[in-house]
């Protein structure tokens, strides 16, 4: 009977209360008017939750901005351009070739795709070859796979051709 | 709408490794040679059935 009433004092001097506020999201964000973005591919990471103003995302529903205090949301995304704001040294554009963009509810932003890099790393005479090669296959009559294959190309190609322009 | 990679019968994985290969295709030279180098793997699955692993295939073949 007394080591449960000691078992009892013991729970009372430790409040449950302080366990619940000691961590929050508002602590766990940074300032509240900017966005922490982590850009990470299988090999590397361009962005390691920098604090950013905005970021527009090529989304597979449509293409969309996003800000601090964001919905949280899971988008997939289509190849095609990342726009980053940021604060002083202006915009950022990076070229994915498709993955996941998480808005946490934290104001953090996670996105993921298998390939990123800006646009002055891409040769436009490589794209037009290729183009013109993914769009014989696509309209020829090679096995199925292969045509669905030279499709997804065409739509990469199209996309970063557009991004280029 | 059903995406052309889903209604040809690929997976979201492969459709995702087409669109990478073609955009480090489409990359200047250096980078290029570099990106296309980690672009490359290989990786065999073999069922195993009663206790015997069977035939061994490339994934690629998937």
């Amino acid at each position: 009977m007394n080591t449960f009433r000691v078992a009892r004092s013991a729970l009372r001097a430790k409040p449950m209360g302080s366990l619940l506020a000691r961590r929050t999201y508002a602590d766990a964000a940074g300032p509240a008017d900017k966005i922490r973005l982590s850009l990470t591919m299988p090999h590397q990471s361009i962005y390691q939750a920098n604090d950013v103003i905005q970021v527009n995302l090529p989304a597979e529903s449509g293409d969309m901005g996003v800000l601090a205090n964001h919905l949280p949301s899971i988008e997939q995304l289509r190849p095609g351009l990342i726009d980053i704001v940021e604060e002083g040294s202006g915009n950022k554009q990076f070229f994915v070739s498709g993955g996941f963009a998480v808005v946490q509810p934290n104001s953090e932003l996670s996105v993921n795709a298998v390939e990123a890099y800006s646009l002055d790393q891409f040769s436009p005479e490589n794209v037009k070859s290729l183009l013109a090669e993914a769009q014989k296959i696509a309209n020829g009559s090679g096995s199925e796979q292969d045509i669905a294959e030279a499709k997804i190309e065409v739509e990469v190609l199209e996309a970063l051709q557009a991004a280029l322009k | 709408m059903v995406a052309a990679w889903k209604a040809a019968g690929l997976s979201y994985n492969k459709y995702l490794a087409v669109a990478a290969r073609v955009v480090r295709r489409s990359l200047k030279d250096e980078p290029r040679l570099k990106a296309e180098r980690r672009g490359q793997f290989e990786l065999k699955f073999a069922k195993w059935e009663n206790g015997k692993q069977q035939e061994s295939k490339p994934l690629s073949t998937l």
